[in-house]
């Protein structure tokens, strides 16, 4: 390739676009060594209401939620301090990834019975 | 009851923004409205499937079936508002000379149909679960029945508030509505993929949770129209501005491609022959 022949700015564009795929690819190598660590921690629903109700994650750092429904109807998990939702059918379980988050209080609920489903991520 | 409300209103406000929004593009890009039955009934039939076969979408993609489908039909539902957009300009440059019928007819009925599978799925769970399995039905019924009431009193302002505007204005609008709606819709599909940790995740760029609650009405509003979010992360404003900008650039493209017709109407003629 002859800087003569071809535009610097086409040469420009392609060495970006090169360098777009390689970010990209670190990127994804972060995002595999981060999800072998990534702590787990599970949440059940009985009866419609959440257990353990307040749940505590470390700050800064992203946390697999493993949310387990014992009762026979579905249940939304929805937070909107996590900015999550989820509907978990009756009798199985949903994976929700949240965080990294600042410390503080962050309230879920159950969106089907939102008076008494409740419950927050403490996170420190 | 007034939960039953909130969640029909919730998903009833953001389908009825787009199918009046739609409706009244409709018009001024000179179509009936006899496609609107079809893609009512396709919306209908596919929220129905899309609710019935949930169980077997949650446990698929290693149990992300969920945020992956929502994330694509959010997408696409972005991609066909851009595509509307480019024809509301090309209407809007050159009027009634290079209407594009057929294409402007499925995109205006995949839309609807596509916004009716995203927000039905959620009502007939609803109803399902809290009024057929628990037997609550009358509060179900009653608060569904406000909720949908509220939100098409509102549709119904927005169509005629539309219409009473001029082919080429309405037009404009409906065409900034959805470059908003579509740009909100990009974001939430962020999240959902943020949700199966399948983009980059970082802390919360800004709080305004303060200012505005995502849970008030009026964050519910604007959650609806431009896909508001207190606590947004990087990944989330990067979609909404690709979002925005790719739509931006449809509709220049859209004006672009008939600016010839526009200042000089002798050459359809000669455009018409050509095909």
């Amino acid at each position: 390739m002859t800087p003569s022949r071809q535009p610097s700015g086409n040469v420009g564009r392609k060495l970006k676009c090169q360098m777009r795929r390689l970010t990209g690819a670190a990127l994804c190598c972060v995002a595999m060594s981060a999800q072998a660590q990534t702590p787990v921690f599970e949440i059940e629903i009985r009866e419609h209401l959440f257990y353990p109700s307040e749940l505590k994650i470390p700050a800064g750092q992203k946390v697999k939620l493993v949310i387990h429904n014992r009762d026979a109807t579905p249940e939304e998990f929805e937070s909107y301090e996590l900015n999550r939702e989820k509907v978990i059918i009756g009798n199985t379980q949903g994976v929700v990834f949240i965080g990294p988050l600042k410390p503080g209080e962050y309230p879920f609920f159950g969106e089907f019975n939102p008076k008494t489903a409740q419950g927050k991520v403490i996170v420190e | 009851m007034t939960s039953a409300l909130i969640i029909v209103l919730r998903e009833v406000l953001e389908a009825v923004l787009i199918i009046c929004m739609l409706l009244a593009s409709s018009s001024a890009l000179g179509l009936r409205f006899r496609w609107l039955p079809p893609a009512l009934f396709a919306g209908l039939t596919g929220a129905l499937i899309y609710a019935l076969s949930l169980e077997d979408i949650s446990m698929a993609f290693e149990g992300f079936g969920q945020e992956i489908v929502n994330a694509v039909i959010l997408l696409l539902i972005m991609l066909l508002l851009l595509a509307h957009n480019f024809l509301a300009m090309r209407e809007f440059k050159a009027p009634k000379i290079a209407r594009l019928p057929a294409l402007s007819l499925l995109v205006l009925s995949a839309t609807i149909a596509m916004a009716m599978v995203r927000e039905g799925s959620e009502i007939y769970l609803y109803v399902y679960s809290y009024g057929v399995v628990a037997g609550d039905m009358t509060s179900v019924l009653a608060g569904g029945a406000i909720g949908t009431g509220i939100g098409f009193s509102l549709g119904t302002f927005i169509y005629y508030g539309l219409r009473t505007l001029s082919a080429r204005h309405c037009l404009l609008f409906s065409s900034i509505m959805a470059l908003v709606i579509g740009a909100g819709m990009s974001s939430q599909a962020a999240l959902f993929l943020a949700q199966a940790d399948l983009v980059p995740t970082s802390e919360p760029l800004w709080d305004s949770s303060a200012l505005v609650a995502e849970s008030s009405l009026l964050g519910e509003l604007l959650q609806a129209v431009i896909g508001y979010e207190a606590s947004p992360i990087a990944t989330q404003v990067v979609m909404f501005a690709g979002a925005l900008l790719l739509s931006l650039a449809a509709m220049g493209i859209g004006i672009f491609s008939v600016r010839n017709i526009s200042a000089n109407p002798g050459a359809i003629r000669t455009h018409r022959s050509n095909e």
